[in-house]
């Protein structure tokens, strides 16, 4: 029972040229990697080896480990106890923030971090004037979203929530897609500080400070806290981005 | 006139001299009628999607977003309809409803160019921290009291980041909550289209909901967006006087000039 047309047959099983065979290998691997098949830490063969095994050679073994480093699925170490490893994508999301990071220059973070600190204070203590307290019940549910979030990611997420619902409770609608604007820009780069409990429990007694002074309808405390939060913020992204200035100086 | 009692239903209200109360008059009527001519069209979405639902399940099936996307003709047309007054209108499906995804909205807006096009969310949990959209007002007013309600006005930031009226209306499937249908009113179109009325009443006036949150104005005192707090206690005091809208849950405040 032969269904398929010839010219569909010679199709599929005409011979994979060289590129394709970099494509099919960079997939099965980094597809593996990404799904926690091969786990983080983990030494692949030797390059002869796997050559072999996935019966293709050498030259298109190393193109696709070379596509897997650019990727940051894979990192390779010379000399003795040298080899190809494998990186975890979480791994690769704090070198991918990494990268976002350190294509800003300090000057441009300290300006952002102060437009930033305007727009959160004015915003807050706008909120603080307008807002009632059904007004307040999401960010409350995002507060302890927040507090409760076990990885970095999450708690980037739920943050960045958090203060866009403040934001809409100011009841300008400028201001809350000024809000989300900075989020977009900056919000996944919080993950770095974020992944470290310090900084999280920090901000959590931030948020809860803010909240209560909006809930309480005291805008000059809750345009200070604000403030306040958006420094604090910023602060460990910009010192590890002067700390990493000889890293992105070319 | 002071200490004399609120009379929310009068025409002229004590204290407003006929002028007055025929301005009062007509813009709540203006207002009720508007509103009601938006809530004809959601009851309308409702009615669909429930025969619709109710056909689905009477074929012993759960009902899938191709059952939705039947409402299409009905929103694109509701839109065309409402041009310049309303600026989104669907179905939203309570969250374990469709078969084929956890959660859905079939939601049409007027594209750039005009022609409706379809909203589509990132409604994944673990991409997005916006696909819970169970605890808007929108969602949960109609789902707790079974009735119509009006929302807002609120910053949208979950599909427009407009600050928006929305008029909703539960949808029951053999009694049972199935979602709700609503109808977007961006708030600089309902003032437009009450902003008239309300500049012929010769006195500061405004529109709140509920919650004292000031929907449109007729003064830069109050506008939209602020909260009128305490307004029974002033009204109580002969401050000022507020008129329903009809059956719509908005009030008409006047001060006393």
């Amino acid at each position: 029972m032969n269904r398929l047309s010839s010219a569909a047959r010679r199709a599929i099983f005409a011979p994979l040229d060289s590129e394709a065979r970099v494509e099919v290998v960079v997939r099965r691997l980094g597809d593996a990697i990404a799904l926690g098949l091969l786990a983080d830490g983990e030494q692949l063969p030797g390059e002869s080896d796997l050559a072999g095994r996935l019966n293709v050679s050498t030259v298109t073994l190393r193109e696709a480990l070379m596509a897997l480093r650019q990727q940051g699925l894979v990192a390779t170490r010379r000399g003795r106890g040298g080899g190809t490893f494998v990186q975890a994508p979480a791994d690769t999301l704090h070198d991918r923030l990494r990268q976002t990071l350190f294509a800003h220059t300090i000057e441009e973070l300290r300006d952002l971090a102060d437009h930033y600190a305007v727009v959160a204070g004015g915003t807050a203590r706008l909120a603080a004037d307008r807002a009632d307290s059904t007004d307040l019940d999401a960010p409350r549910r995002s507060l302890q979203e927040f507090a409760d979030a076990g990885d970095a990611p999450a708690r980037a997420r739920v943050d960045g929530r958090l203060h866009v619902e403040i934001a809409a409770a100011s009841q300008s609608a400028r201001l809350t897609r000024e809000e989300i604007r900075f989020q977009t820009e900056i919000g996944p780069l919080l993950c770095l500080p974020f992944a470290g409990e310090q900084a999280h429990r920090t901000a959590d007694r931030q948020h809860r400070a803010l909240l209560d002074a909006i809930a309480a309808g005291d805008g000059a405390t809750a345009r200070d806290l604000a403030e306040e939060h958006v420094r604090d913020a910023l602060r460990p992204l910009i010192e590890t981005r002067l700390d990493g200035t000889w890293q992105a100086a070319r | 006139m002071a200490g004399s009692a609120v009379t929310a239903d009068d025409r002229v209200a004590p204290g407003e001299d006929t002028t007055t109360g025929d301005a009062v008059a007509e813009a709540v009527d203006r207002v009720g009628g508007m509103l009601e001519g938006i809530f004809t069209t959601v009851r309308e979405t409702v009615g669909r999607t429930g025969a619709l639902l109710d056909a689905v399940a009477a074929a012993g099936r759960r009902p899938t977003r191709t059952d939705l996307a039947r409402l299409q003709p009905l929103l694109r047309g509701q839109l065309a309809r409402h041009t310049g007054l309303v600026s989104g209108s669907g179905f939203v499906a309570a969250p374990g409803l469709l078969a084929d995804v956890p959660a859905w909205l079939e939601w049409w807006q007027p594209g750039p160019d005009g022609r409706a096009v379809p909203m589509l969310l990132d409604l994944d949990p673990t991409t997005s921290a916006y696909s819970d959209y169970t605890h808007w007002d929108w969602y949960t007013l109609p789902r707790g009291t079974g009735r119509r309600a009006v929302s807002g006005p609120y910053v949208d930031y979950l599909c427009t980041d407009e600050y928006t009226l929305t008029l909703a209306a539960p949808v029951l499937v053999a009694g049972a909550f199935a979602g709700v249908a609503a109808a977007d009113v961006y708030l600089r179109h309902f003032e437009d289209a009450v902003g008239p009325a309300l500049r012929r009443i010769p006195a500061p006036a405004y529109l709140v909901n509920p919650r004292g949150r000031v929907a449109a104005s007729n003064s830069a005192l109050r506008l939209a967006g602020s909260l009128a707090r305490d307004l029974d206690v002033a009204a109580a005091r002969g401050e000022l006087l507020l008129h329903p809208c009809g059956e719509i849950p908005l009030t008409l405040v006047t001060h006393r000039s």
